[in-house]
């Protein structure tokens, strides 16, 4: 087969695949307890996933919604921060429907660098107050 | 021949403009530059420190920079012709409009020519868009004042 046949084909693999897995992936740093966060993001069917990274006294969690529920991320993610905040009262809670904190959130855990971290969660919150 | 035949007339020599040929056309053409934006706002999200809400404002630009340089090479009149309203609805349709109106009147002096005309077709744009913003705004104002909804 020549490149022309192949590459419509591999282009429409690649929109109908997606590029970034829905799973859901927690870290915990703390001493605070992370079944409870767990159960509240895996229960909430509208979410597909999420990655939360707790990290000493801030939890940071990135989340990604079903589709048709992207209209009103900002306020599913204001839900669960509701909750979140809820069920850890010493934690500073930032939950976020934006996909930068996602992808960010997942290579902090990925990463699992020690010293930039806390940095790095600073430059996170203050990404999400930024107006446009 | 009195008004009424002749637009009779009129209509029945008239070509039928492929109505649906051209929505799908425009669809197509305005969704691949809406995805080709889309790929710029997340190039801007991976590589830069902007979230989806802030990338949309480099993103904007860098279409109608795009749009501004296609318009320049002539390439951007062939897909406004192959897509029509979807090459013109798009933001990128702006900076076409803007550019164009330049180059045409570049030879009447960059002062009365391009600066006198350059605003000519994207004027409208930019006058009813600020003044919309202005009456949604005022409106929002009003509803925050009196306690229906928070900003």
């Amino acid at each position: 087969m020549t490149i022309r046949r192949l590459l419509p084909i591999f282009c429409i693999i690649l929109l109908l695949s997606g590029c970034i897995p829905n799973e859901f992936t927690f870290e915990n740093k703390s001493g605070e307890d992370s079944e409870k966060a767990k159960e509240l993001i895996k229960k909430d069917d509208r979410i597909k996933g999420a990655s939360a990274l707790f990290y000493e006294d801030h939890l940071i969690v990135g989340i990604r919604v079903k589709t048709f529920d992207r209209f009103k991320k900002r306020k599913i993610a204001k839900e669960l921060e509701k909750k979140l905040t809820k069920s850890y009262p010493d934690l500073a809670v930032l939950v976020s429907a934006d996909s930068k904190i996602l992808t960010e959130t997942n290579k902090l855990i990925l990463k699992g660098d020690e010293k930039g971290t806390k940095k790095k969660i600073h430059e996170l919150i203050s990404l999400t107050e930024e107006e446009t | 021949m009195d008004e009424k035949k002749y637009a009779k007339l009129e209509q029945s020599i008239t070509p039928k403009p492929p109505i649906l040929k051209n929505v799908i056309k425009a669809f197509l053409v305005g969704g691949t530059i809406c995805l080709i934006a889309q790929f710029i706002a997340l190039f801007y999200m991976t590589f830069f420190n902007f979230t989806e809400r802030t990338a949309s404002n480099p993103t904007v630009a860098t279409m109608i920079f795009i749009s501004m340089l296609l318009t320049g090479f002539g390439l951007y009149k062939k897909i406004g012709q192959l897509g029509g309203a979807g090459a013109s609805v798009p933001i990128t349709g702006f900076g076409n409009a803007v550019v164009s109106a330049a180059i045409e009147h570049k030879s009447e002096g960059y002062v009365l020519g391009v600066g006198g005309n350059i605003f000519k077709l994207a004027g409208s744009v930019i006058l009813y868009g600020v003044f919309s913003a202005f009456l949604v705004a005022l409106v929002k104002t009003i509803l925050v004042k009196l306690g229906v909804v928070s900003w």
